[in-house]
């Protein structure tokens, strides 16, 4: 989140004083102590040589890193999670979108209950929620009684791509919505009447002046969601019944069914070099876009 | 033919009733100002003309043309906003030449009509900045450049002076006024400040809870007002109740609870009626003693004790006991001055007191 917040905002925050900045200390402190260190100890264990009945041994080798990159396997795994990364991102944007600029837009009673029906998601566990899912998906399941009865099911539904995609959109949908939420609420509704005035319809109105005003929440949320989704590990596991592999899914079977801890620390490490590079080239992007191409 | 003619016009958000039955006709090159407080109606019936609301009821033609079932893009008006409403993500010239992309101006001509209107408007060399790189006064003259280059049958301006400091602001009068001249464009100027509207409308439309009071010339404004709570909203004013007691070719005396006095009225006032009579701070002269001659029967006198007084730098505001229930304001030159206590006696034209009906309250 800090590379996000820090690339996209604009103001530069004044320097704090001394005395407030000791208020970041806890918040560092956490990162640094369950981030930071356990991300350095898995770097660590990367390079490190396999052995059995521990989880390496002290013997320094590239060969974790040559074997996961030499592996096509891994390769069309990481492709897979990523492609499930951007398409739920794409399809959270889309779906997010037209309710968040309605939320924006509404009054605030109105806005109430919507925000509540948004949060609802994440009020329940992920793990419950997936189960409900999977009541709603099997083969069996409400969706497929209902397909049937009108003559045009089944469907398969479950453990495979559709069943992880409907899972992935359904809980990353709040976080999109609230981003592009924050940056549609800040575009002042006059600037759309201006633009009305000035002889722009509804559409040309949305795309050369809403749309352009909202990229910095369209930033965050799809860089949110992307950066969740890839490292999603309930739903793909229990929508997709392990016959849908993804990244997060490789890594804990390389460490938890072959007991091969350095393999699976070279894997979490290449893939999370390749989802920083993709979010970094990403923001660098949009940023170019948002200062209009220049 | 009038510019803008709005016929029967009519709007209530919920219980509230915006707008009232307002009728209203701008001729060609016209600067209408709307004037009244907050609630009014004023900023309503803009937007109604813009098309940013919808009337329950009534007509508005721009040019002759109905447009109330029009879009707003597609009634031809300019607008500029109280908050000026300019693109933050696009340059000066982007927001000037918006409007004209929009109508599918050939390049060139974008070029040539934004080029002109920015130095018009005095922005040359403004043209890559963004807006949050300009000052209040040239993100106004930004809006006004961006309102007018596309030539728009009328000018729409929602207190366009309001986000400005008190210095820039009068400046900016005189400009708006001598651009709307010089483009000849018929133009509704909504502001809730009546310095404003005298001085830059050809007449001025005071409207109070969605109901048109008045509409004139300034002046008529100022030393006609229609009603008690027109006389008492535009400018100071004395108001004085009383009870209209007789009439001759031009006057009327009228029984108030400090004496006779005497003034004219644009209405007939039949003897017995409630009235109040109206008199401007300026237009009451105070002295020491009656200098004048007691017998000179256009000028109305009374008697009182200066209770305070305000040093302004011009001028002088006093307050003049004139009874247990009357204060007067009077505004005069600063010398020769009164002191606190001071007797005076206070004189004022029968053709400075004007005479209209009380108000009868309604929001």
């Amino acid at each position: 989140m800090d590379t996000v917040s820090g690339t996209i905002g604009r103001a530069q925050r004044p320097r704090a004083a001394a005395p407030a900045g000791l208020l970041v200390l806890p918040a560092v402190l956490l990162l640094v102590g369950f981030f930071v260190l356990p991300y350095l100890y898995l770097l660590y264990m990367s390079f490190m040589t396999h052995t059995t009945g521990a989880a390496y041994v002290r013997d320094f080798t590239l060969e974790n890193y040559t074997e996961t990159l030499r592996d096509p396997f891994n390769w069309r795994i990481i492709w897979q999670t990523l492609r499930f990364g951007f398409v739920t991102t794409g399809i959270t944007l889309v779906l997010a979108y037209p309710l968040a600029y309605h939320m924006a837009r509404a009054r605030s009673r109105v806005k109430g209950i919507l925000m509540i029906l948004v949060l609802a998601p994440l009020l329940v566990g992920i793990v419950i929620r997936s189960y409900g899912w999977m009541i709603l998906l099997a083969d069996n399941g409400l969706v497929n009684q209902l397909a049937e009865a009108l003559g045009i099911g089944p469907f398969s539904l479950m453990y495979n791509r559709t069943g992880v995609m409907i899972g992935l959109v359904h809980i990353y949908m709040p976080f999109m919505v609230l981003s592009l939420l924050g940056a549609i609420h800040s575009i002042d509704p006059d600037i759309e009447l201006a633009a009305r005035s000035l002889g722009a319809n509804g559409w040309q109105t949305f795309w050369r002046v809403t749309w352009p005003m909202s990229l910095p929440g369209v930033a965050s949320g799809t860089v949110l969601v992307f950066v969740l989704t890839v490292s999603a590990y309930v739903i793909p596991s229990l929508l997709g019944g392990h016959r849908v592999i993804t990244v997060p899914l490789l890594v804990v079977q390389t460490v938890q069914q072959i007991f091969h801890w350095p393999l699976g620390s070279a894997l979490a490490i290449v893939f999370f070099v390749i989802t920083i590079a993709i979010v970094a080239v990403y923001l660098k992007l949009m940023d170019w876009v948002m200062r209009g191409g220049r | 033919m009038s510019a803008i003619r709005l016929r029967g016009l009519s709007k209530s958000f919920g219980s509230l009733q915006a707008v009232q039955n307002l009728d209203l006709d701008l001729r060609e090159g016209e600067l209408v100002a709307f004037l009244g407080p907050s609630g009014c109606g004023k900023t309503t019936t803009l937007r109604m003309i813009a098309g940013f609301e919808v009337p329950d009821s009534g007509e508005i033609l721009l040019g002759g043309r109905e447009v109330s079932n029009l879009p707003p893009e597609r009634r031809d008006t300019g607008m500029v906003f109280q908050n000026y409403a300019l693109f933050p993500h696009l340059t000066v010239y982007e927001n000037v030449a918006f409007g004209l992309r929009m109508r599918k101006v050939p390049r060139s001509e974008i070029t040539r009509r934004v080029t002109e209107i920015l130095d018009k408007v005095q922005l040359t060399g403004m043209e890559q900045r963004y807006p949050r790189q300009l000052s209040g006064g040239q993100q106004q003259r930004t809006a006004l450049a961006r309102a007018l280059v596309t030539n728009p049958t009328v000018l729409l301006l929602d207190e366009p002076l309001a986000n400005l400091d008190a210095k820039l602001r009068e400046e900016m009068r005189f400009y708006i006024r001598h651009l709307q001249q010089e483009f000849g464009i018929t133009t509704v100027y909504v502001t809730h400040d009546q310095a404003e509207a005298l001085v830059l409308a050809d007449r001025v439309a005071v409207m109070r809870g969605g109901v048109l009071q008045q509409i004139d010339v300034p002046e008529e404004i100022y030393r006609r007002p229609s009603n008690a709570w027109v006389a008492g909203f535009v400018g100071i004013a004395n108001l004085l109740p009383g009870v209209v007691e007789a009439h001759d070719a031009t006057t009327i005396s009228v029984r108030t609870g400090v004496g006779m006095i005497r003034g004219q009225s644009g209405q007939r006032l039949p003897e017995g009626t409630d009235i109040v009579a109206s008199v401007r701070p300026e237009s009451l002269h105070l002295a020491r003693d009656p200098v004048d001659d007691p017998h000179e029967v256009s000028v109305n006198r009374l008697q009182g004790t200066v209770a305070e007084r305000a040093y302004l730098g011009n001028l002088a505001d006093y307050r003049v006991r004139i009874d247990d229930t009357t204060v007067l304001r009077v505004q005069a030159a600063p010398f020769p001055a009164f002191e606190v206590g001071d007797e005076v006696s206070l004189t004022f034209a029968v053709e400075e007191t004007w005479l209209v009906r009380p108000d009868s309250g309604g929001a």
